[in-house]
């Protein structure tokens, strides 16, 4: 009778499970736009610039995480047809790769974010020194300096994930970039606002109040989703942490998996706010797909 | 992650014998967690994170719109900018990059502007004649390039502003609104 009270308490938070046909489309989806963009620039000279090759991280980035869904999906449905064993060792060494994966995209992510703030902020504040400020080499010296401690950080906190040392600075780590990127952004909102106020005091332009509501919607936007898809993971890992026994954390914890998907969403809506905002690479697309037919 | 389950299995089963690392679709096999007298409702953290993150971005927008009601700081710059007011086709709903408080060498600043100026004032013709229609936008790397070479002495500069990438987050979306003379307009000259 105690498994069966056992079993009687576990059902009153089971585990909310996204279906398999659903999460499949997502990861495929994610990935699929991703590698559009990085098949773009690279065929496209015009795109061979320090804010495509940021945005190109941040399609990486998702790529990883998406692919880390999926191949975790794929091996656990091997498991269950039984090809894999429970217990082995190659399967733990591999779930570890799978897991310093998977926090290897979440860092490339936020990182990559946060280059891609840093540089609109200097295309904005230092205009006319830009392309001495952020030459092709430096871009790619600063992407593979991001990489570089991402891939250290992301084996180190999968192999340490046991101490609680490491996912304190884990969870300190987003908050603090979510919040220098929306001081970037401020700052450049700021000074967008204050032009425009320059300008509607000209008696020969005409302008738009809801141009500058544009601006707070893209600010928005771009923190909101972020946010949205990547703290609900964050507060997970906090809960596992630090109250695994509270009823409360326990039925928080039951919606994990909508919570992935939540995070393979992003992977599908970063495109969309970054990369297909500009024309040029729009028009690349256009031509990809014109000419394949 | 399975990694996660390594840790609550450690801190809650460390009775159980057996191992404590399997694949498996339900990622936390709880020990005894009760869910008897509850005060709250149970899914009230769930709620609680999700209510308290819309309320955190509604407030981060409100916060922002009401960043374009107030004054604006930069109310001393007026009268050069005023000077020099002829440029109009850059959308400006976001970053423009054109000004801040920081001024660099004045010459230097008088050549690059006059240059910039003229390069712009280039573009700015040939955006009229032919995108009319879904207006002129800043991340206009093609529009550089389509700048008629003969503009004489200025095409080496040239060729260094069709590397200059302005934000693509200051474009609008499909559905923009903002039609030719809608634009926010006029590029003041860069006082960086």
């Amino acid at each position: 009778e105690n498994i069966s009270d056992f079993s009687l308490n576990i059902t009153d938070c089971t585990q909310v499970v996204v279906p398999e046909e659903v999460f499949f489309t997502v990861a495929a989806a994610g990935i699929l736009e991703n590698l559009l963009i990085l098949i773009a620039v690279v065929r496209n000279k015009n795109l061979h610039l320090p804010m495509y090759f940021f945005i190109c991280s941040l399609a990486i980035s998702d790529m990883l995480g998406s692919l880390y869904k999926t191949l975790e999906n794929i091996f656990i449905i091997l498991c269950k047809m039984g090809y894999l064993t429970r217990h082995g060792d190659f399967e733990k060494k591999l779930d570890d790769a799978m897991d310093s994966m998977f926090i290897l995209s979440l860092l490339g992510s936020i990182f990559s974010l946060l280059a891609i703030a840093a540089d609109r902020y200097i295309t904005i504040f230092y205009a006319l020194r830009y392309h001495n400020i952020m030459t092709l080499r430096r871009a790619l010296v600063i992407l593979a300096i991001i990489w570089a401690f991402c891939a250290g950080s992301s084996i180190a906190i999968a192999l340490f994930s046991y101490e609680a040392a490491t996912v304190i600075p884990f969870t300190i780590l987003f908050p603090l970039m979510m919040f220098f990127i929306l001081c970037l952004y401020v700052h450049m909102f700021l000074l967008a606002r204050s032009h425009a106020k320059k300008i509607a005091s000209l008696p020969s332009s005409t302008v738009h109040h809801r141009t500058n509501m544009k601006g707070a919607i893209t600010l928005t936007i771009f923190l909101g989703v972020f946010l949205c898809c990547w703290a609900p993971f964050v507060l997970h890992i906090l809960l596992a942490r630090f109250c695994p026994h509270n009823p409360y954390c326990a039925c928080y914890m039951s919606i994990f998996h909508v919570n992935g998907t939540l995070i393979m969403c992003n992977a599908i809506i970063n495109p969309m706010i970054f990369a297909f905002r500009s024309p040029e690479l729009r028009s690349t697309f256009k031509k990809m797909f014109y000419c394949s037919r | 992650m399975s990694a996660l389950r390594l840790i609550s299995n450690r801190t809650s089963q460390q009775a159980l014998s057996n191992s404590d690392y399997t694949w498996d679709y339900e990622y936390y096999e709880y020990g005894p967690v009760s869910f008897e007298g509850l005060k709250a409702h149970k899914y009230s953290i769930v709620i609680g994170f999700w209510v308290g993150l819309a309320v955190f971005v509604i407030f981060m927008f409100f916060v922002l719109t009401l960043l374009t009601k107030t004054g604006a700081p930069h109310q001393d710059n007026a009268e050069i900018s005023d000077k020099r007011f002829h440029m109009n086709s850059f959308v400006a709903d976001f970053g423009k990059p054109l000004e801040s408080e920081r001024v660099f060498s004045p010459q230097m600043a008088e050549e690059s502007q006059s240059l910039f100026h003229f390069c712009i004032n280039e573009v700015g013709h040939m955006n009229k004649e032919k995108e009319s229609q879904k207006g002129p936008s800043l991340q206009s790397n093609t529009h550089f390039q389509e700048v008629p070479k003969s503009s004489g002495i200025f095409e080496e500069d040239l060729h260094c502003l069709t590397k200059f990438n302005i934000p693509n987050f200051v474009n609008t979306e499909q559905n923009s609104s903002l039609g030719e003379d809608d634009l926010l307009i006029s590029e003041p000259p860069i006082i960086l």
